[in-house]
């Protein structure tokens, strides 16, 4: 018998029974429908997670070997001493797009005459780091952008609400030098900013000049931030950049291998994979149940068919066929119900509350958007195949292991 | 001549005993531990002193501070730096166990918490406390003397010192005394667990009125901190000296 004759058969078995192929169409519908609103939901979440990573911490990290070896120390004195000509060979190395200073420390902030107690990270960069990778320019809430002239600061705004401060105060910022002594500074709060996410709206952000004089780090800082043209290639550009002689000495690392995103991201990984496998066994053991039903029920066809010169390997194709058929149709169903949710989230997104956002140990947004491509979509397309595949396979198995004559015996 | 040589022979006995008696001196029991700190304090604490030191601190980097200080009694202590010129201009008050530093800079005076007297002053290897502070030791800590040892060409005394109490610093010392000057030439300063915190050594010892004699070089050694040495020099040292009341006190710090 011919391939095209199992393949007729198997469509042609799709309508035999409306109800049971309706039954199996409706489980791969909603699982697909399901899977989309999911992929997009986590995909979009972790994307934008990610991408904002990147752009605070850079694609690619340049620091001392010493200071990514105690990092959680913040060791100013491991501190790149004269940037400038590193950053100028960096910034000529190809698929480059921008090199950026950075010093990141901790200082005590107060408002008016007495010292207070409020603790806050101080992030000191260029101007253009500022405006064009944490996009602050556009997040003000209050004031202005830095005008040029180096005593100025834009701090978060939870910590102004916390220090009471307004537009105009001089804020009295002590630190200390990369030595270990006191070091103040007092510059002017010209701009209130929301970030967005819990632990940067707690942040200062002042001028790079301003925070090398604060830590003695004249010329120098603790950081290198290079960016790429694209934030998933930063694997790459690391492994070219490392191979560079001048950064033979220096600790070179895309975002993706940095704590905290290399555990987060193998972390989201195994959530999303944890959900697809679930989803998946679920259908296909729905699906397993409706064609064993199919199978038992047409023994007595099955066995003629057999006669007839259907091959083994035939009605496992007209089985397996059968159940593609069904998941193909309910699948694009799936994306047409699916497409809807996942389309709001994407213009809409869930809001998960400042609590949430300020408690988390990453930068997360208050309102988490979805991400709707058609990536997501040709995956749970290609999973509710999958789940008709995986679910039809045993009873296709048995149809094929029954014998013609017994078959033809059982009047079934 | 029997008369003579009879003469001889008490002469020859009582030079004898005479050399005897010189030797038995040398070998006479050492001073007591008590003694030895009484002797040490003696030198280093005072009611009243007025220096001008140099700080310089061999680290990542190496770096020079230049200061005028006034000591009172044990607890209290002004300093101010006049080099270099970032630091120019930065006070410090000690009274007790309250720090306070004006940060010229700021125009601000910024009281420092009690457990911040412990921290290296400007990043140094040298405490506020350390440099701060005059205290003396045979109020603070019990003492034995162990041996004697050869340093540095200079014969001293061991001196194994145990603190009174629990809120010292140091809670164990050894410290080797110059038999000469009464300076500990070096100190090893222990925490409670035995591990071996700061060396200090103190050379270029100098006599002072009133039989004083003091140290005008120091060196710090603090063993937590890896590569990192600090050298005070003190290029003027008064004892006993009149300063204005008003250099211990806030106001002080504040003054233009």
């Amino acid at each position: 018998m011919k391939h095209s004759t199992s393949t007729r058969l198997a469509l042609r078995n799709t309508l035999r029974r409306p109800t049971r192929t309706v039954l199996t169409a409706g489980m791969v519908v909603c699982s697909v429908a399901l899977l989309l609103v999911a992929l997009s939901w986590l995909r979009g979440m972790f994307g934008g997670l990610l991408t904002t990573a990147a752009a605070l911490d850079g694609h690619v990290r340049i620091v001392t070997r010493p200071f990514a070896a105690r990092e959680e120390l913040v060791p100013l004195y491991e501190n790149i001493a004269e940037t400038a000509p590193l950053v100028e060979r960096l910034r000529a190395a190809p698929r480059v797009t921008a090199v950026l200073p950075r010093i990141v420390t901790g200082v005590t902030v107060s408002v008016g005459e007495e010292i207070g107690d409020v603790l806050a990270p101080l992030i000191g960069g260029e101007l253009s780091y500022f405006r064009d990778k944490l996009g602050v320019a556009d997040k003000l809430t209050a004031g202005r952008f830095f005008s040029g002239s180096g005593d100025e600061v834009i701090a978060g705004v939870k910590l102004v609400e916390e220090l009471g401060a307004k537009l105009g105060d001089e804020l009295l910022l002590l630190g200390m030098t990369q030595d270990g002594s006191l070091s103040p500074i007092k510059p002017k709060l010209v701009g209130i900013v929301r970030m967005g996410g819990g632990r940067l709206d707690q942040q200062l952000f002042v001028p790079l000049p301003a925070v090398q004089f604060l830590t003695d780090i004249e010329g120098g800082a603790t950081e290198l931030l290079v960016y790429g043209e694209r934030f998933d290639e930063a694997p790459q550009l690391a492994r070219e950049l490392a191979a560079l002689p001048e950064l033979a000495t220096y600790d070179v690392r895309a975002w993706s291998v940095r704590e905290p995103w290399k555990s987060l991201s193998g972390t989201m990984r195994a959530i999303e994979g944890v959900i697809v496998a679930v989803i998946v066994f679920l259908t296909a053991l729905g699906i397993w149940n409706t064609m064993m039903m199919s199978v038992l029920e047409r023994t007595h066809e099955i066995g003629v068919l057999r006669a007839l010169g259907l091959s083994r390997w035939g009605t496992v194709r007209m089985f397996v066929g059968e159940a593609l058929a069904i998941a193909f149709v309910g699948g694009l169903l799936g994306l047409a119900l699916g497409a809807f949710p996942a389309w709001w989230l994407q213009e809409h997104g869930i809001h998960l509350g400042s609590r949430v956002a300020a408690s988390s140990n990453v930068v997360v947004s208050e309102t988490v958007y979805g991400r709707l491509t058609w990536d997501a979509a040709l995956s749970s397309l290609g999973l509710g195949l999958l789940m008709a595949c995986l679910g039809s396979l045993v009873p296709a198995l048995r149809a094929a292991s029954i014998e013609p004559v017994s078959a033809m015996r059982s009047g079934r | 001549m029997s008369n003579m040589r009879r003469g001889v022979s008490y002469l020859c006995c009582g030079m004898c005993l005479f050399l005897g008696s010189l030797t038995s001196a040398q070998d006479a029991a050492p001073p007591t531990a008590e003694q030895l700190l009484a002797s040490m304090d003696k030198n280093l604490t005072f009611e009243a002193r007025k220096t001008r030191t140099l700080m310089t601190v061999e680290g990542r980097r190496t770096r020079s501070y230049e200061m005028v200080s006034y000591g009172r009694g044990e607890e209290d202590a002004a300093m101010e730096y006049v080099a270099p010129a970032r630091d120019k201009g930065t006070r410090m008050l000690k009274l007790g166990d309250e720090l306070w530093i004006y940060l010229p800079g700021v125009d601000r005076v910024q009281k420092i918490s009690g457990h911040m007297l412990r921290e290296g002053m400007m990043g140094s290897d040298v405490s506020y406390e350390d440099m701060l502070a005059s205290r003396e030791l045979r109020k603070r800590y019990n003492a034995k003397v162990t041996g004697a040892a050869e340093l540095d060409g200079r014969s001293c005394w061991v001196l194994e010192l145990k603190a009174k109490d629990d809120g010292v610093t140091y809670p164990k010392r050894i410290t080797y005394v110059d038999k000469q000057t009464y300076i500990p030439i070096k100190q090893e300063l222990y925490a409670l667990s035995g591990m071996l915190l700061k060396t200090w050594t103190m050379a270029d010892v100098k006599e002072f009125p009133n039989g004083r004699k003091f140290p005008t070089k120091m060196t710090v050694v603090d063993h937590v901190k890896k590569q990192s040495v600090t050298r005070i020099e003190f290029r003027e040292v008064e004892f006993n000296v009149a300063f204005p009341r008003e250099v211990f006190s806030v106001r002080w710090l504040e003054r233009r």
